[in-house]
């Protein structure tokens, strides 16, 4: 498979006790992160969806959006969200349009905390969004 | 260009960096970032005295030392905000498990402690007796025509109602008296290290409090209706010899006595 065909394959990964469905739209440019992330392995995990978007910003020219609604993750998830993060901000400030949209359940404010910590270091569009039943 | 980094420091860097990958629950990542801190001071320090000796001679210049000290700044700023941001999620995780504790041990409604609770307290009241060789009373109490208050007003007005009749049975307790919502209209109190006449004087308070409730605020506009809002109360004291489940029955025997002998009052039922 090439890279190309790896990039418009999408991904669409169930969700499991354990970690997040992962859905990504090559079509609409839109990657969807829903649920818990606690993986043994998150470089095992995160590897694809760190190389999908990598590949989607390289060779793609139109927008991308990331619509996230995680509740709760474990330190190798914190941080594989923290170099995601990175990529969209290296490409933002190339030039790239990226954003991210990060859901959660208002019931839950103190979800609000860990994403305004993620939001601070990004220059990139972060919008935190309340949506009941997102956890 | 050649690390300056000492080979045990650059070693311990490159663990923290597998762990990360494979997070495990157990890692304590404030120890970790602090250790991570000493090993990069430790590395300036070693970089500084490069410098030093070596006079911009040495294996660094003075822009490449600049340059590496921000690279150690920047990855430890980023490990710290992992922990950081781990660390609100593990709490949250707590709170979370303790609040859905409280949830299985409490009615949702009075926000009284459940049958569950009571009958844990009630064991370890038990426990607590053998050994200290002192006892506890209940009282059960039941709200009079409750079903009637329902069927006339509703059952939000029933709710309101329980929740008024819970909040005021609590003023008259003791802190570590227990009151718990035992069933639909039923609360059942535990007082320990109380005898029986003190506790037939508890219930005495707890149904003229009940009695002095202004339905007015309870109810609303529909106030006018209701008479008055009155309990039935059982009193039983514990006796060493029997199971509290005993207890509880003789309560339930009591409180039928008083519904028998016309309800707004309270009857006993020794051992």
């Amino acid at each position: 498979m090439t890279l190309q065909d790896f990039l418009q394959a999408g991904l669409d990964i169930p969700a499991s006790q354990s970690t997040p469905a992962v859905h990504a739209d090559f079509a609409h440019g839109v990657m969807t992160l829903r649920g818990d992330s606690y993986p043994e392995n998150s470089f095992d995990f995160f590897g694809p969806v760190l190389d999908w978007v990598e590949q989607f910003i390289a060779s793609e020219e139109r927008p991308l959006r990331l619509d996230i609604s995680i509740v709760y993750m474990n330190t190798s998830s914190v941080k594989a969200m923290m170099d995601l993060f990175d990529l969209l901000d290296a490409a933002f400030q190339k030039g790239k349009e990226v954003s991210v949209s990060w859901f959660f359940d208002p019931r839950n404010e103190r979800v609000i905390e860990m994403v305004e910590e993620f939001k601070e270091d990004c220059t990139f569009p972060f919008n935190i969004v309340p949506e009941v039943g997102n956890g | 260009m050649a690390s300056p980094l000492d080979v045990n420091d650059e070693a311990y860097i490159a663990e923290i960096h597998a762990l990360l990958e494979h997070d495990a629950p157990e890692t304590d990542w404030k120890r970790v970032t602090e250790n991570l801190l000493v090993a990069y001071q430790k590395q300036q320090q070693r970089l500084d005295k490069l410098l030093r000796i070596s006079d911009g001679f040495g294996d660094l210049t003075h822009a490449e030392n600049l340059s590496l000290t921000e690279q150690y700044r920047k990855q430890l700023k980023r490990l710290q905000k992992i922990a950081r941001i781990s660390d609100l999620y593990q709490r949250t995780m707590v709170e979370l498990n303790e609040s859905l504790k409280q949830a299985a041990l409490h009615d949702p409604l009075t926000g009284l402690p459940n049958r569950r609770y009571m009958i844990e307290r009630l064991r370890e009241q038990s426990a607590l007796e053998q050994r200290k060789n002192s006892g506890f009373a209940l009282l059960m109490l039941d709200v009079d025509h409750f079903k009637g208050i329902n069927d006339r007003f509703g059952h939000d007005a029933g709710d309101r109602v329980l929740t008024s009749v819970a909040h005021t049975i609590q003023q008259c307790l003791r802190e570590y008296d227990v009151c718990a919502r035992w069933g639909g209209e039923e609360f059942l109190v535990l007082l320990p290290n109380m005898g029986l006449t003190e506790a037939q004087l508890v219930a005495q308070r707890v149904l003229d409090s009940v009695r002095n409730i202004n339905m007015a605020n309870v109810m609303g506009s529909s106030a006018f209706r209701i008479k008055a809002l009155t309990l039935s109360a059982g009193v039983a004291e514990h006796s060493a010899k029997e199971h509290y489940e005993e207890t509880i029955k003789r309560a339930d025997q009591a409180l039928y006595e008083a519904k028998e002998q016309g309800r707004d009052r309270s009857a006993s039922h020794t051992y």
